[in-house]
Formats: structure tokens, C-alpha cells, sequence
């Protein structure tokens, strides 16, 4: 009798944990919301294999609670996932994480953690974040959208003590571009394998920030 | 040689033709800003289908680069079609005027006559390619300012607005070598063919038959790259994302020796013709 009750008390602990918030990633979020305003200026760097674009710059400003503006001369591509480096996608909605365990990169290990949105509206099914438990950010998350494919984020900081990253890796999926031959320009060399093929292409975009203005909330007692 | 070149000029600016020449290419440009202004945007949407799924876009593709590009474009069809027209009228006209006849009696050496009229067409040429970017770089800007280019040449490339206009501007002086040499043509076939009708209709024929061979793969390496109508693109090389200059010089200086075989020959047929 004991032992059936013991079982069946260290199962529903086991499953109310499972439900539980991993406590790395949610002083990452707690983190993250004390930042209230950034701007910065970003170059962006983009390598499709069918896309060729020049180094561009822009401005980003950045409000909390507000869709990220984004201010160029020149017509810029900005990738509909990689400028979010509050993470405020991740965490706007309510959300579970599993504990996925350790991995290692770049000789230094990982806490993985699966970040699993509770409520329908989210436009995202799953992510699966790369935590640094010392420095208390995340480095690489994998975001499966609902709309716009999978994209993976990978992050990296110039200082230990920053909260945000300064240089942003996107990876994401997409379709070769189809339009009819010869519609604007020279004759086009016409590969056929790659025209038949269905599978889509990777691309990745390179986006180096230099903040400034970033504030932060005031802690209150 | 110099007062039949001044006369031969002359000749060509007294002629109505060249005027509804002028007015034409003007007309064709009024026409491709008016229908790019309307429909640019649909045609942009199209390019960057494939991209809207991943990113937002923040800037206006639809600028005078764009417009410059699409007039640009005119050099495949319409603008050596008006020179056609223009270039081989300076000679049919003096046929059927009886003209010729009368410079004939005069003591000037065939040979010069005819190799006057070629260099008019050619400076004529040149000039009207000049007049055609002129305006089309004054209209595009004033009307739609500047920003990036979009091109699609196997791949999507994006020129920065410095970079498109420098890219604009060397295809027009490249493209001006293409449309010397059809003018030259058509000036040849008017030697050959005497009559207005005639001379146009195989000057058309020959526009076309080269825009429909510029597609077709030979699988012959001297075929493919040194036929005349594999060199007549040559001004599209430009918007290639890293300009194959070699390439470039090398069509235009056999397209240049081309146009010399042309002109040779139509004035040494000339010279043996009786002007009656």
C-alpha cells in the first residue's frame, strides 16, 4: 500500500515538474523584460544561393511591448525572425519548457530546452533553446513557426555581462525562386535539376548589432 | 571626304524621318514609365515571392534605376527597329528621288560617298543611344528618384543606386555598339536591296530572326559565343553581380570587326554597282 502510494506521489511530482517553467529560462525572461527601449545600428549580410545583395545598414528601435521599426536608405531584406533579440516572440505568450538535457557546442555545454507555447494564438509550436546557465542567456534557439517555416537562431556576445547579443546567425528554409525565364534580363542558363527539384534552399542571414541607448527597468522594493 | 560627311549630315537632320525617329523613342519611353507605374509593383511582387515568406522588406524597388533598366531593355527591339528604319531611309530615299543619280554624275568617288553615309549612321547612331539615356536617366529620376536595383539574370541580384546608374550608364555605351552595327546592317541591305519596302522587311527580318537565334543553344563553343547574335546582349553582362569585363571586351571588339566586315562589304558592292 505504501508503495503504491509512494508511486503515485512521485508521479505526479515527476508530471507537475514536467509542467514547470525551467527556472534558466525563466530568469532569461525575466531578464529580458528589463529592457525597455535600444536602438542600434545593424549591417546585414544576407546568403541565399539564388540572391545576390550587397552589405546594407540600418537603424532598429526598439520599444518594449511594440513592433521593432526598422529605418534604411537603401531597400533592405529583414528576415521576419532574426531581429527579435529581446526574444519577445518566444516568451509573449504563456509557455512550458522540457528539459531536453546538455548539449555540447563549441566546447562549452548547453542546457537544451524545449520552450512549448500553451496558448493557440502563439504563431510558434515549438522551440528549442541552447541556455547558458552561467551567463543566463540563451545562444541558439530553433523556432518552428506555424507560417513561416523553421528558422534557427544562433547568438553570440562580445561581453560576458551583455543581455544582448551582438552578432545574429538566421538560418531558415526557402523555396528556389520560380518566375517565367527570360522575364526581366539576359537569357537565362536554365539548370533543370534545380528547377524540378521541389526541395527548398537554406538561407542564412549574418546581422551584426552596435547598441545604443539601451534602458533597463527600474528595480522596485 | 569631310564636306560628304557635313552633306550626308545635313541630308540626314533636313529628313522628317528623323525627327518621328526621335519623337518615337521619346513615345516609347513616355509609354514604359506609364506602364512600369502601374504595373511595376506587380512585377516586383513577382521577383520576391519566394522571399516574402522570410523576410519583410523596407525600402521602394519601383525607382528611376528600375524604369532606366526597362527603357534600357528598348535596345533588344525597338530602338534598332526605329534605326533600321532611319539609317537604311538615307539611302532608299536617294534611290527612289533619283538623287544619287545626280551625286553619281558629280565627281565624287563612290567609295566615299557610300563610306560617308556609314559614318553618319554610325555618329547618328551613337548620338541617338546618348539622347535615348539622356532622357531616359532625366525622366526616370526626376519622375521616380533613386534606389536599389532589382535584376533577374539567373539569379536576383541587387545593385545599390551608385552602382545601378554606373551599371546603366556602361550598358548603354555597350548596347550603343549593338545598335551600330544594326544600323550599319540595314544601311548594307539598303545598298543590296535599293527599295524602301524591301530594305525594311528584311532589316525587320533580320531584328527578329537575331532576337529569336540569341535563344537557341548550338552546342557549338564558336557558334554560341562568336555569332553575331550570341554578341548583340552583350550590354546584359553588366548586370551580372560581378561584371565579366573580359567577356565584355571581347564581344564588343569582335562585334566591332563584324560591323567593319559589313561596311566593307556593302561598300565594295556598292562601288561595283551601276547607280541607275
Amino acid at each position: 500500500m505504501m508503495r503504491q502510494i509512494l508511486f503515485i506521489y512521485l508521479t505526479s511530482v515527476c508530471f507537475l515538474n514536467g509542467q514547470n517553467i525551467d527556472e534558466n529560462v525563466l530568469r532569461i525572461q525575466q531578464r529580458m523584460e528589463t529592457i525597455q527601449t535600444f536602438t542600434a545600428n545593424v549591417t546585414l549580410d544576407v546568403d541565399i544561393s539564388f540572391v545576390n545583395i550587397p552589405e546594407k545598414e540600418a537603424r532598429i528601435e526598439y520599444i518594449k511591448d511594440q513592433e521593432t521599426k526598422v529605418f534604411s536608405e537603401d531597400f533592405i531584406l529583414i528576415p521576419k525572425k532574426g531581429l527579435d533579440v529581446s526574444m519577445h516572440q518566444l516568451f509573449k505568450n504563456p509557455f512550458i519548457t522540457v528539459d531536453r538535457g546538455e548539449e555540447l557546442r563549441n566546447g562549452y555545454t548547453y542546457k537544451m530546452v524545449n520552450i512549448i507555447p500553451t496558448d493557440k494564438k502563439a504563431d510558434f509550436s515549438i522551440a528549442t533553446a541552447l541556455v547558458d546557465t552561467i551567463r543566463h542567456r540563451i545562444v541558439e534557439y530553433e523556432i518552428n513557426t506555424k507560417k513561416d517555416g523553421t528558422y534557427i537562431v544562433k547568438m553570440s556576445y562580445d561581453k560576458d555581462t551583455a543581455i544582448l547579443p551582438d552578432n545574429l546567425e538566421v538560418e531558415f528554409e526557402i523555396e528556389r525562386i520560380r518566375i517565367p525565364l527570360k522575364y526581366m534580363g539576359k537569357d537565362a542558363q536554365v539548370d533543370k535539376s534545380t528547377y524540378k527539384s521541389n526541395a527548398p534552399k537554406t538561407g542564412i542571414i549574418y546581422l551584426n548589432f552596435n547598441y545604443s541607448n539601451i534602458t533597463y527597468q527600474k528595480k522596485t522594493n | 571626304m569631310r564636306n560628304l560627311i557635313f552633306s550626308e549630315a545635313y541630308k540626314l537632320l533636313k529628313q522628317s524621318k528623323t525627327y518621328y525617329a526621335l519623337a518615337a523613342i521619346f513615345v516609347i519611353e513616355i509609354i514604359i514609365l506609364f506602364s512600369a507605374y502601374s504595373q511595376g509593383q506587380s512585377v516586383l511582387d513577382l521577383l520576391l515571392d519566394n522571399l516574402k515568406n522570410s523576410f519583410h522588406f523596407e525600402g521602394n524597388l519601383l525607382n528611376g534605376n528600375l524604369l532606366s533598366y526597362l527603357i534600357l531593355n528598348t535596345l533588344w527591339f525597338h530602338l534598332p527597329l526605329i534605326l533600321i528604319v532611319i539609317i537604311s531611309g538615307t539611302l532608299t530615299s536617294e534611290y527612289k528621288d533619283r538623287t544619287l543619280l545626280s551625286v553619281m554624275l558629280q565627281p565624287v568617288s563612290k567609295w566615299k560617298f557610300i563610306l560617308s553615309k556609314y559614318i553618319v549612321a554610325i555618329v547618328f547612331t551613337l548620338l541617338i543611344v546618348f539622347f535615348l539615356a539622356l532622357t531616359t536617366f532625366i525622366l526616370s529620376y526626376s519622375i521616380f528618384g533613386k534606389g536599389d536595383l532589382i535584376v533577374y539574370l539567373d539569379t536576383l541580384n541587387f545593385f545599390e543606386s551608385s552602382d545601378a546608374f554606373y551599371r546603366i550608364m556602361w550598358a548603354f555605351t555597350v548596347g550603343a555598339i549593338s545598335m551600330v552595327f544594326f544600323s550599319v546592317v540595314s544601311l548594307t541591305l539598303a545598298i543590296i536591296f535599293e527599295e524602301a519596302t524591301k530594305t525594311w522587311i528584311l532589316g525587320a527580318f533580320f531584328l527578329i530572326v537575331s532576337n529569336l537565334l540569341l535563344k537557341v543553344n548550338f552546342d557549338n563553343y564558336v557558334l554560341d559565343n562568336w555569332l553575331y547574335v550570341k554578341l548583340n546582349d552583350t550590354w546584359q553582362y553588366l548586370f551580372y553581380y560581378a561584371i565579366p569585363w573580359d567577356k565584355i571586351y571581347l564581344n564588343t571588339v569582335i562585334l566591332i570587326i563584324y560591323t567593319i566586315i559589313t561596311m566593307v562589304f556593302g561598300i565594295i558592292i556598292f562601288t561595283k554597282k551601276d547607280v541607275n
